[in-house]
């Protein structure tokens, strides 16, 4: 079976069948049920021209009919699971509306769940290569004197994006005239790795390796940077000369050549480490354009146009300001002149009129009378008059006492603290599922069209759902535990309901009408 | 001999028993109040009820000071210390003499207020301006002390009218003012809700009650206005309700949560 010229077109493992599991090949030619490796038994033979037609769904179903018992590989059910289990928001939201049956599971995913499955088509993005993976490779002493390095795909993918020359070595050289393991010995003992740079001598595998480098580091250089508003060339250091001058240091050109190797080195791999990045980007563009030019001409004229107007672009972003501009472009547009209505209003204050009256004369004489009245018993002193009752005394005490009625403010500062973690994050579940229900019941309204009014209908009933299986429920639990702090946490939440029930009600009654 | 010494490395204390408490007691003596309206005898039991007060504030400390006006529709005035020259007193009952002058002289200065209260009433009083003259008072007081003591200054309103919506931008800036010297505004709201002194009560760190019922007023003010601000600190009183802070609108002078605001006047 090992040389056989058959493809394995699809293979499902763990397939019953009579009584024994085994796996099930879907073959170009046949479909073969096998146990470990020992039996075959060979089930179907399809017929030449037969065989394109078949999709494998088709395949499946004609295979349960013989009595196969498979797994079912739900694809779109493996992709929920994996939507649930990276999204614990989105999961909760199923264990709150789907589970209590408050919202049936299609209408979940077509409607609470789409933004998220949306998102999964996006593009992920591509990771990148770190700049240290190199020296990430660390290796391990072998004991006499050798070294020994362990490479993962991973590093090897990274090292060909980095080094696009090593890709091409590689594809040169492997497996033609290297093996593998020897490719990459050479590759570490190489002085390309070590960078030691006196490569000239040695008639290494990657000597050329450094030269094509240098090579596309003077083409770059040449070709400068396409951007006409960075001036590289202008880069130096200026420092303080005497006398607050500028002075520019000269650079010394005869600096040792081992700092100017580095140098180069870093520059280097900083312009590779650029274009690894600007490559995939690129590609996802032309993959997106769908139309790649070849023109090589078109190309450039239309380059330097694009160029021309974005340099424009880009110096009138840099001097204008949006928001400081907007005065003097709209010169002959005025805006609309303030009206004040009432200016006296502006100059009292806007404290909501309360009602001051004047007293008519009769009133204001019998007020009079009946306060001067009072002020002639002032002169005699009555000693034995009690101004405060005992019993009016300990009232006030009992409300100034904590817990009293005038020392209620503790209590609100101390909610957060007396609600235990658990019933906090109960509440906000509730608070997520009931927003979730409730911003889907808003947007029904107003109902022009038949769907809307449908959906509007639909999603009152949930609402009634979920105020009987999850808020009705936890308020008992919280009468029964929490006695005092009930209604409070549950007001809100009431009300919210309250004011879609009316909302809807009143739609009722007027579509009834 | 057992002197008591001081270690040198600790600093005496400045406790509060070295510092004065200064209390301006403003009432609030318009006729035409409701609750006067409704039975002038609560006039005697305020009045009554305040003096006391006063007086046990002047027996919390020696160097204790006080200071009584009187507000209403058109004036405001002091009526203790008053402007005539000071009673002279002889001890009555036993009483301590600074009491008696204190309860003499308000009764006194008070109807004198009244009988002269002619033209027609409004029911609105003048607090602000009451609180302004109070705030120089203090000014005052705290020019002339003696240099090296300590004065603390408190401001009691004791009122029975209801908000006073022309008066808002005077009690927004004497607010600001107290604010700004320290000195404690606290409101002690007999009849009607107060949002306006409320919100001076929060920015300067006062106490703002309104009275449930008027029978234990004494022991109200005794209960939470007595204690001078650096004690209050140690206490357990009402802790201040959640003011609404919301501005109204200009123009319609109706209380909105959201608005257009002008980046000159902020109005």
């Amino acid at each position: 079976m090992t040389t056989s010229s058959e493809d394995v077109l699809l293979q499902v493992p763990q397939v019953r069948y009579k009584k024994g599991d085994g796996t099930l090949f879907l073959m170009d030619q046949r479909l073969i049920w096998m146990v470990e490796n020992r039996d075959t038994v060979a089930l179907r033979k399809f017929p030449q021209k037969e065989k394109l037609k078949y999709n494998y769904k088709l395949c499946f179903i004609m295979v349960s009919r013989r009595r196969f018992i498979l797994p079912i590989v739900d694809r779109e059910l493996e992709e929920k699971n994996k939507l649930l289990s990276s999204n614990p928001a989105l999961l909760q939201l199923y264990k709150d509306l789907v589970m209590t049956e408050v919202v049936s599971s299609e209408e979940f995913w077509a409607q609470h769940a789409s933004q998220y499955t949306q998102k999964q088509k996006q593009q992920p993005q591509d990771i990148g290569v770190s700049g240290a993976f190199l020296a990430d490779i660390k290796p391990q002493t072998d004991g006499c004197n050798g070294l020994k390095y362990n490479i993962t795909p991973d590093i090897i993918e990274c090292i060909f994006k980095t080094y696009p020359a090593v890709k091409k070595k590689y594809v040169e050289n492997v497996p033609a005239k290297l093996s593998e393991s020897q490719f990459w010995t050479k590759f570490f003992q190489s002085h390309y790795f070590h960078r030691d740079r006196k490569y000239a001598e040695s008639k290494d595998l990657f000597t050329e390796c450094g030269k094509i480098d240098d090579q596309e580091m003077k083409k770059d250089i040449q070709s400068g940077v396409s951007d006409p508003l960075v001036n590289i060339t202008e880069f130096e250091d200026k420092t303080l000369d005497e006398g607050y001058g500028v002075a520019t240091e000269k650079t010394n050109v005869n600096i040792g050549t081992v700092s100017q190797a580095m140098i180069k080195r870093f520059n280097q791999h900083s312009i590779m480490v650029l274009k690894a990045t600007k490559k995939s980007s690129e590609q996802n563009e032309t993959e997106v354009k769908n139309a790649p030019k070849h023109n090589g001409n078109v190309n450039e004229v239309e380059k330097a146009d694009e160029g021309h107007v974005a340099k424009k672009q880009r110096i009138q972003s840099k001097i204008t300001y949006d928001d400081l501009d907007t005065g003097n472009d709209n010169s002959n547009v005025s805006g609309t002149s303030l009206n004040l209505s009432k200016v006296e209003r502006y100059l009292h204050g806007p404290m909501p009129d309360s009602s001051i009256e004047q007293l008519n004369p009769n009133e204001a004489s019998t007020v009079l009378r009946g306060v001067l009245q009072e002020t002639r018993q002032w002169q005699s002193r009555h000693p034995t008059s009690s101004l405060v009752s005992p019993a009016a005394a300990v009232g006030a005490l009992g409300e100034l006492s904590p817990g009293g009625a005038l020392m209620r403010g503790f209590q609100e500062q101390s909610l957060a603290q007396l609600v235990p973690s658990d019933i906090e994050n109960e509440v906000r579940n509730l608070y997520l599922a009931l927003c979730e229900l409730l911003s889907h019941f808003w947007k029904c309204f107003p109902p022009n069209t038949p769907n809307l009014e449908q959906k509007a209908v639909k999603m009152h009933e949930a609402l009634h759902r979920y105020h009987t299986a999850k808020l009705k429920p936890f308020e008992d639990k919280l009468i029964r535990e929490l006695s005092p702090l009930s209604h409070h946490l549950t007001k809100h939440l009431n009300q919210l309901l309250n004011a879609a029930y009316q909302k809807f009600s009143n739609w009722q009654k007027i579509k009834n009408r | 001999m057992n002197n008591l010494e001081i270690p040198p490395e600790v600093t005496p204390e400045f406790t509060s028993t070295d510092e004065t408490s200064l209390l301006v007691i403003i009432v609030d003596s318009n006729p035409s109040q409701k609750m006067l309206r409704d039975n002038p005898h609560v006039l005697t039991h305020c009045i009554d009820s305040v003096i006391a007060f006063a007086n046990s504030h002047l027996m919390q400390k020696a160097q204790n000071k006080l200071a009584v006006m009187a507000c209403h529709s058109k004036t405001s005035e002091f009526i203790y210390p008053g402007p005539n020259k000071p009673l002279d007193i002889r001890q009555i009952d036993g009483q301590y003499e600074v009491f008696t002058a204190v309860e003499r002289t308000v009764k006194q200065n008070l109807a004198k207020l009244l009988v002269n209260e002619k033209s027609t009433l409004v029911t609105e009083s003048l607090l602000a301006g009451a609180i302004a003259m109070a705030l120089c008072f203090i000014a005052r007081i705290q020019r002339t002390k003696a240099p090296g003591s300590r004065l603390n200054s408190r401001i009691l309103v004791v009122t029975g009218s209801g908000d006073s919506a022309s008066q808002y931008m005077n009690y927004m800036n004497v607010f600001f003012t107290a604010q700004k010297q320290g000195i404690v505004i606290d409101v002690c709201a007999l009849d009607q809700h107060l949002s306006l002194l409320q919100q001076g009560c929060d920015i300067t760190g006062g106490l703002y009650l309104k009275v449930p019922q008027l029978q234990g007023l004494l022991q109200y003010l005794l209960w939470v206005f007595l204690p001078e601000p650096p004690i209050r600190q140690k206490l357990v009183l009402p802790p201040p309700v959640k003011v609404d802070y919301r501005a109204a609108c200009f123009c319609h002078r109706e209380l909105i949560d959201i608005g257009y605001v002008c980046s000159v006047c902020l109005s």
